[in-house]
């Protein structure tokens, strides 16, 4: 039954990993009916700006964090303002989305390809954690501080995010681009605006998942293929609703952990009677 | 008659390796039944990855051959003739290797292929080749399905197989750690197959009881469950043979669960010893830490020196990896066995030299050797113990026992 725990202990750590990664998902589609692809690839990309920061330029960890989010948010609004919004202007009808989407597998192959021209990511790299000390043991589970830090981060970005688009205008803002455009335009919502910030905003968010991951899950230039993770998460959660993004992902990350446990043991069971039926 | 003088050549040529005066000059003439070869020269199409994500296994390996085929033309080439290099990048990707692998045969009609990093784009290569009948030696693939079953134009491992690899690992663990119980961290594709295969024969020929085998996809990013079922298994010993992020991965859990058994790396989990310190952020997770090497030595010790000296003579600028070394043995099979064929060789004739090749390298942890029905080259390992700071060679050499049933 220790185990169990463990197992389980783990897995609501994992999940939250995939809920922050798909918060920034979330962000994007909520304010601009994209889904984004890049997303995975963004996070990855910030990674290896804090890792050259930190060990090319020398900066401290939290100015390499800065840079990464900074990088990250104008990856962002520099992607919307250079190739969605002229692709809103120039495809007309249903098509704009498939474009756009399209576009966005477009930044995850260039970004990929631009991180494996730099030296540092022909290796598996790290970034290092800022959540220290001795792990905290509750009977037979041991819960390291990061993975606590990962789990209050995950906690207040969904919460933070929550009330920006229920509480400020700003965010409100965004939630009417959204969901109807031309009307939002109506009432005098700058859409060009409100849509990059959104990208802006999104991006940020992946970067600060990315931060708190990268010393978990490691870093290569592959790492972003955990947004597919990410994606189910968000399924699992509505797509639109941040609170059951969050819970999705924490759903996502415990029964991956059960099911790895348990699948293996019932089969072996068959083999060894002595075995016990939880991992 | 023939494998015996063939036998004495290559003795003669490993007791004199790196000496100018070891290449014979002979009178080759002409006509030549096959493309490649002339009165002057023997055309060898060399390839690997010299750009890409996987550039590191490739690069370095190929200027380690390419300073071999330079000091035997500096010695005078074989039998009269300089050996001339077509070089090209594959990417590690099997399509670009299929499309080199074409190019040098038909557009610059090389007497031979020398090349390979990556097994999946090198085994890509072995139904072209051996429609074609071209000699394919692959620079530093393990190559495990293009080399079991074997066939005639193809040879390779001279890093050893996965079931080198495998094997070993489970000769080290008896012989040397003398563990009665272990347990198993590998892929979960055909690259972690062929290893367990051996792994698994290796430890019961040796008496150790596998207590746990976890196998984990390539791009696992959580690896709690894997671990628990490890430690409650309770292992002496555990063998990790992924590839190095999810190695990385088990390594770190190892470390937060505080693991207090020995812990052995295959040599491909653990291409850099200190980022896997960098990146486990825990020293002491290394006390009893292992990995294994198909080299003679550590990649700085003094029985690599040679190689490394040899490689800084012929380029003066560039740093060499750990993987340098692996690309030697490759060109010194292919000039030993042309030297071999005689005067004036045939690609047939070269393959028959190529099957009972059988010389020490220099390099590697045990002897490179062919034969009629075998076409990987080596089989054997050593181990280093690396307490995150410090690198101290193991005692002995291990060997696989296990051969392919396919």
């Amino acid at each position: 039954m220790g185990l169990l725990a463990q197992a389980l202990a783990s897995g609501v750590v994992t999940g939250a990993i995939y809920a922050l990664i798909a918060l920034s998902l979330v962000i994007v589609y909520k304010s601009t009916d994209v889904i984004n692809f890049a997303g995975g690839d963004v996070l990855m990309a910030s990674c290896y700006v804090a890792l050259l920061a930190l060990i090319s330029a020398g900066l401290p960890y939290w100015a390499s964090a800065l840079a990464a989010v900074g990088a990250a948010a104008v990856i962002g609004a520099g992607f919307d303002r250079l190739v969605l919004e002229r692709i809103g202007r120039s495809v007309r009808g249903q098509d704009v989305l498939v474009a756009m989407v399209t576009a966005t597998i477009g930044l995850s192959y260039v970004l990929k390809g631009a991180v494996r021209l730099l030296s540092v990511s022909s290796e598996v790299r790290s970034l290092p954690s800022q959540f220290l000390g001795p792990p905290i043991i509750l009977g037979s589970v041991i819960l390291l501080r990061q993975d606590i830090g990962i789990l209050a981060t995950a906690a207040i970005t969904g919460a933070a995010l929550f009330a920006f688009y229920r509480f400020t205008r700003l965010g409100r803002g965004m939630r009417a681009v959204a969901e109807d455009p031309r009307a939002a335009a109506l009432i005098g919502i700058p859409i060009v605006r409100m849509r990059m910030l959104s990208w802006a905003v999104a991006c940020a968010v992946a970067a600060v998942a990315g931060l708190l991951v990268a010393p978990k899950i490691l870093m290569t230039p592959d790492m972003g293929i955990i947004v597919i993770l990410a994606f189910a998460a968000a399924v699992i959660g509505g797509f639109t609703n941040f609170p059951g993004v969050v819970i999705g992902g924490l759903l996502l990350g415990i029964i991956e952990n059960l099911v790895a446990c348990t699948s293996r043991r019932k089969r072996s069971r068959w083999r060894r009677s002595s075995s016990s039926w939880w991992c | 008659m023939r494998r015996l003088i063939g036998a004495i050549v290559a003795l003669w040529l490993v007791c004199d390796i790196g000496s100018a005066r070891a290449w014979p000059v002979g009178d080759p003439h002409g006509p030549y039944a096959d493309p490649g070869i002339s009165d002057n020269e023997i055309v060898i199409g060399l390839f690997g990855p010299e750009s890409g994500p996987l550039r590191n296994f490739g690069f370095d390996p190929m200027g380690a051959a390419q300073m071999w085929y330079e000091m035997v033309n500096k010695a005078g080439g074989i039998w009269g003739r300089k050996i001339r290099l077509v070089i090209e990048d594959d990417k590690c990707d099997p399509t670009t290797l299929n499309g080199v692998a074409r190019k040098l045969v038909t557009v610059d009609k090389v007497f031979l292929l020398n090349g390979g990093s990556c097994t999946p784009a090198a085994v890509s290569a072995q139904e072209y080749v051996t429609r074609e009948k071209v000699p394919f030696v692959m620079l530093n693939a393990a190559g495990d399905n293009a080399l079991f079953p074997p066939t005639r134009y193809v040879f390779g491992a001279f890093g050893g197989t996965q079931f080198t690899v495998g094997g070993t690992l489970f000769d080290f663990v008896a012989k040397q750690l003398h563990v009665k119980t272990a347990a198993y961290f590998g892929n979960d594709d055909d690259f972690g197959s062929a290893n367990l295969a051996a792994a698994k024969f290796m430890a019961e020929k040796r008496g150790v009881k596998l207590v746990a085998i976890e196998r984990v996809p390539t791009n696992i990013v959580d690896v709690t469950a894997p671990m628990l079922r490890i430690r409650q298994a309770n292992p002496d010993v555990v063998v990790v043979t992924s590839y190095p992020q999810p190695a990385t991965l088990a390594m770190q859990k190892m470390s937060e669960f505080a693991f207090s058994m020995p812990i052995v790396f295959a040599v491909q989990s653990v291409p850099n010893p200190a980022g896997l310190v960098k990146n486990v952020g825990n020293l002491a997770a290394f006390k009893d830490f292992y990995y294994g090497s198909p080299l003679n030595d550590l990649t700085d010790g003094p029985r690599q020196r040679w190689v490394l000296k040899m490689y800084k003579e012929q380029f003066p600028d560039r740093t060499p990896t750990a993987f340098m070394s692996y690309g030697l043995p490759s060109a010194q099979a292919i000039t030993y066995a042309l030297l071999m064929a005689g005067p004036n060789p045939t690609r047939e004739s070269f393959i028959d030299a190529m099957s009972h090749l059988k010389f020490d390298t220099g390099v590697l942890a045990g002897p490179i050797e062919f034969g009629p029905d075998k076409r990987d080259g080596h089989n054997a390992s050593i181990f280093i113990k690396f307490d995150g700071t410090n690198s101290e060679r193991m005692p002995g050499v291990y060997v696989n026992e296990y051969r392919s049933e396919k």
